[in-house]
């Protein structure tokens, strides 16, 4: 799958950073999986974070820390810690269980697979949501959507930035075509009213920046599975 | 100053030799760029030295992960700093997963834009950077090391918040399209 629609220079940069709070880093890196495009952009965005490291004014550190870290790889040579795996690869404590109904047998990112998935539930007509809950942050918000085709949902603006990843199916709305792949980036500043596409309903993840603030569309959408 | 390749070629010899000496010259080298970052982005001395610490014992133990045809050392090494300073802040983890740890069947074709090569990458990264202007530079280190928001960064260089957003939005503009060789 191409995506069409691709992070913004600033959320990569912010990726990048480590500065992108958990929910639309785990949005992005679901749009990140399947686009080599913006994975090459991170990867040039990473390698600023390395270019700034080398130029950064260094900072002495204290007498004995480098003593100190000697003395630790010592240890770690007489004493191997359970061999460091990749996270991937390591078995996952908090392994959720897949919604009772993903429909058209898809298959869940990789990035989702560590997280807890809710069931689906019904939240208005023809528009269910299931929570996502992520293992090393359970405060981050993040709602998997399915909405029926030629759902409208009502226009909206966004009181951060709206980071929305279509897994199936597809919407439009005026900035254009969301196909499987495809990543929305709403501006806080940006109203727009997305209506599912006609040939099937459509499933997306979806994480607002900024997090309580519960007014508008989607926040009244991820209501009831905030932990307030 | 160590060139890249040295840098990478220390790595390299942790990871085959268990290299101790290679380590030696890689801790002087990178444990004081790692806590300026550190401190940088917020986090108080003693914690910056022990994330720092960290960092480096990460070094030594992921050595043989290190892949330069992916990431150049430093790279490498700040992804690494990064990703102990989210969980420091018990952020999420998802942020670790970037290239390199993409799942292969995930992963189509690479296009022409990806198959630059990683040295080449970082080689013109660092160019693209020293031909930003010393305005778009500093909005850039800002906001790439710290936490700051962008209406902080502006109140501290006493310019309007539009100003320090268009600025990071022309200096990112600018960085892509040098990447891009549409210099
Ligand atoms: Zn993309
Ligand atoms: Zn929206």
């Amino acid at each position: 799958m191409t995506s069409r629609h691709h992070a913004t220079d600033e959320t990569l940069m912010r990726l990048a950073a480590g500065q992108l709070p958990a929910g639309p880093a785990l949005v992005v890196a679901t749009h990140l999986a399947t686009c080599p495009v913006c994975r090459a952009r991170l990867a040039a965005f990473e390698a600023v974070g390395g270019a700034l490291l080398e130029e950064i004014e260094p900072e002495a550190m204290p007498p004995g820390a480098f003593a100190a870290a000697m003395h630790a790889i010592d240890e770690e040579e007489r004493a191997p810690a359970a061999p460091s795996l990749p996270a991937r690869s390591r078995p996952s404590a908090g392994r959720g269980r897949a919604p009772s109904t993903l429909p058209g047998g898809i298959v869940l990112p990789a990035p989702l697979k560590e997280c807890e998935i809710g069931p689906w539930r019904w939240i208005g007509i023809g528009v269910r949501a299931s929570a996502v809950t992520l293992p090393h942050d359970p405060s981050a918000r993040v709602t998997l959507l399915r909405v029926g085709p030629n759902r409208k949902l009502p226009e909206h603006g966004h009181f951060g930035t709206e980071f929305t990843q279509v897994l199936v199916g597809s919407f439009s709305d005026e900035f254009g075509r969301y196909m499987p792949g495809d990543l929305s980036e709403m501006d806080q500043d940006v109203e727009h009213q997305p209506i599912v596409d006609p040939d099937g309903e459509c499933i997306c993840l979806a994480a607002l920046e900024g997090g309580m603030r519960l007014t508008g569309f989607f926040g009244r959408l991820i209501q009831p599975f905030v932990r307030l | 100053m160590p060139s890249a390749d040295e840098l990478n070629g220390l790595i390299l010899r942790i990871a085959r030799d268990r290299d101790r000496q290679a380590y030696g010259r890689l801790y002087r080298h990178f444990a004081p760029r790692v806590t300026a970052f550190l401190r940088k982005s917020g986090l108080a001395p003693n914690v910056a030295e022990e994330l720092t610490q960290e960092t480096m014992l990460s070094i030594w133990r992921k050595a043989s992960y290190f892949d330069p045809a992916r990431a150049g050392a430093s790279t490498w090494i700040f992804t690494i700093a990064r990703n102990l300073r989210i969980d420091h802040f018990r952020r999420s983890r998802v942020v670790e997963v970037t290239e390199s740890e993409m799942p292969e069947e995930s992963d189509p074709a690479p296009s022409g834009e990806s198959m630059l090569l990683t040295s080449e990458r970082e080689a013109r990264v660092r160019t693209a950077m020293t031909a930003l202007s010393d305005e778009q530079a500093t909005v850039l280190r800002l906001s790439f090391f710290s936490e700051k928001a962008h209406s902080e960064i502006a109140s501290e260089l006493g310019i309007p918040l539009g100003t320090v957003k268009s600025r990071v939005r022309l200096a990112l503009g600018r960085l892509r399209a040098l990447l891009e060789g549409e210099t």
